[in-house]
């Protein structure tokens, strides 16, 4: 069973991740000062990204649900979380990578074309979807439903089976 | 070789207990479980064979027929108490095998297959335990019986103690017999440790339970009071049923309560800087024709941080809005957007004031690194053709945000992630599902 002070921890470290995260989408274009500032926040927001996976998944791991075996009832209640949270990271990577690549130089330049625009509008929608659902999984993830067995659980794993 | 030890270690206790005068013989048994073990070869060598008394043959016969089922009750009574309060019986008599009278042989032999049918499936060691209790309590039994040393009244003293203490156990309970002693076993007097150890036996180790209970505290065994323990033990008990129980579940739903909040906050704040934004923007480019220089003088400071803001309290606004129609339910979501609910259809005006605001992101850069001399970005007669669109674009989403804080304002309590996702099974938590409904 999942424990109250535990997972009022990993709670706070994954909403810590996730507001840094959005901290660096708003306002990473106003902090240019300097090249590798931006190199910086954005090696940051991607290893958080990251930690919020490796946190998110290791959540599902500790569940009664996975210890069960039924990852697959798991996957199909989150897996919008997991393929948005996959796609986000992609999007933000090729984002960064890009944006340094042409600010690298010069931090003040005007870099913008149309490619990159819709690619940084692509990328700061998932970004609201990604912060939607992942915040959405760990607060579900605190259910105890998800870490006992239940009537719940049985109904879904019966629904699922069909 | 331990079992041969101990079957050698009764004789000698049976012999103390027998060799007693015969006003005390009564009191026999309750001497013999005080008796150390010793074994009887080892006696052999200081203390010399003593001679049991002699029972009469007719008393046998009368042992053989008359009372084997009384004794068998009393048995049966002694291990059914045993059993059912779970306790593990002390050894503390071990009657001979060799030397008993051939009465309790005999005897043995007849309720050999009754015993193996009362016998219950246990660890080795218990059950020699209680084979040889068996056997002790037999030969009191029949000397008792047989009007041998029998004294009427001291056997009613003998038992209604036992009674009694039966009484205050129950009463006391079940803490006692998670302490796992009887008080009866309890052994206070202190001259009661054998003072005969035999030197040739095997070291057998002497245990009896005593009065204290030997609790870890600090990696030390230090020695408590069996009543203050349980009086302790109570108080813990009551104070765990106290505590009020803070699930995980309380976690998420709190937390959930605390983003709405500061999500209420954010359409509110949001409005009211989206139309201070336009006002700005409209005071600084004038009537048609715009003043285009002094709007881009005045306002390129202000263009990026703003549009940052912009983007950060839509971010939270759209979640919130998601949030309020549990956007993740998606034939949910879109089944109230069609029917042109207030909540989705703010949470689809934010989303795309979000897209609006985004796509004028390339502009707000090219404001935001404007000087007079930059003629590549702003090249003369084009910048009306790029802030005309930018300006429309701020209005229109400063009208959609405006319209989804009036739409959420309709119905601000409205939150279908808390019901679906905290509250959907209530039958599974009816003291929540109380709650929710209060």
């Amino acid at each position: 069973m999942l424990q109250t002070s535990s997972y009022s921890l990993v709670l706070a470290l994954q909403f810590l991740l996730l507001t840094y995260d959005l901290f660096v989408n708003a306002f990473s274009e106003l902090l240019r000062m300097a090249p590798v500032i931006q190199l910086v926040l954005f090696i940051i927001q991607d290893i958080a990204v990251l930690f919020n996976t490796i946190i998110v998944f290791l959540m599902f791991f500790s569940t009664f649900v996975f210890q069960a075996g039924l990852v697959s009832l798991l996957f199909r209640k989150f897996k919008g979380t997991i393929i948005l949270t996959a796609v986000y990271l992609a999007l933000s990577i090729a984002l960064h990578v890009w944006v340094m690549n042409l600010r690298w130089k010069n931090s003040q330049s005007f870099v913008w074309t149309n490619g990159l625009q819709a690619l940084f509008v692509l990328q700061r929608l998932a970004a609201v979807l990604y912060c939607y659902f992942y915040k959405r999984t760990a607060l579900r993830l605190g259910d105890p439903r998800f870490h006992r067995d239940s009537l719940w659980l049985r109904k879904e794993f019966l629904q699922g089976s069909r | 070789m331990g079992e041969a030890v101990c079957a050698a270690a009764h004789p000698s206790k049976s012999l103390c207990a027998r060799s007693q005068p015969e006003d005390s013989l009564p009191q026999a048994p309750l001497r013999a479980r005080t008796t150390p073990p010793a074994s009887q070869q080892a006696d052999g060598a200081e203390c010399p064979p003593r001679a049991l008394p002699p029972i009469p043959s007719g008393v046998k016969d009368d042992i053989l027929l008359s009372h084997p089922k009384k004794k068998r009750s009393r048995s049966k009574n002694l291990r059914a108490s045993a059993s059912s309060e779970g306790l593990a019986e002390p050894v503390l008599h071990r009657p001979s095998e060799g030397n008993e009278p051939p009465t309790a042989a005999l005897k043995e032999d007849s309720e050999a297959p009754v015993q193996r049918r009362q016998k219950k499936p246990r660890p080795p060691l218990e059950r020699e335990t209680s084979f040889t209790q068996k056997k002790t309590s037999s030969p009191s039994l029949l000397q008792n019986e047989n009007g041998i040393n029998v004294d009427p009244a001291e056997e009613a003293v003998t038992q209604k103690p036992r009674r009694k203490a039966r009484k205050t156990k129950q009463a006391q309970l079940q803490y006692a017999n998670e302490l796992g002693v009887e008080d009866e076993d309890i052994i206070t007097d202190e001259q009661r440790v054998p003072e005969q150890q035999c030197r040739f036996t095997a070291p057998t180790g002497i245990s009896q339970p005593v009065g204290k209970v030997f609790v870890e505290k600090s990696r030390r065994f230090q020695a408590a009071d069996r009543s203050e323990l349980i009086k302790t033990t109570e108080n813990i008990d009551v104070t765990v049923d106290m505590k009020p129980s803070w699930t995980t579940r309380d976690v998420a739903l709190s937390v959930h309560r605390a983003f709405r909040m500061i999500g209420l906050f954010s359409h509110g704040f949001l409005a009211g800087c989206a139309v201070w934004n336009v006002v700005v923007i409209y005071a600084l480019a004038g009537e048609q024709p715009l003043n285009v220089s002094n709007l881009l003088q005045q306002y390129k400071t202000l263009a990026y941080p703003f549009q940052s803001l912009l983007y950060l309290l839509l971010a939270l606004s759209t979640v919130s809005a998601f949030d309020r129609i549990d956007f993740a339910k998606t034939s949910v979501a879109i089944r109230n957007i069609f029917a042109l609910d207030p909540t989705a259809l703010a949470s689809f005006l934010y989303f795309t004031a979000l897209i609006l605001s985004l796509s004028q992101q390339m502009t707000s850069d090219r404001i935001h690194l404007y000087t007079p001399a930059n003629s590549s970005l702003w090249a003369a007669g084009i910048e009306e053709q790029i802030l005309q669109p930018w300006i429309v674009v701020n209005l229109v989403v400063a009208l959609l945000v405006g319209l989804s804080w009036l739409f959420l304002s309709y119905r601000p309590g409205m939150d279908l992630s808390e019901e679906l996702m905290f509250f959907c099974d209530v039958e599974e938590y009816p003291d929540k599902g109380i709650k929710a409904s209060s």
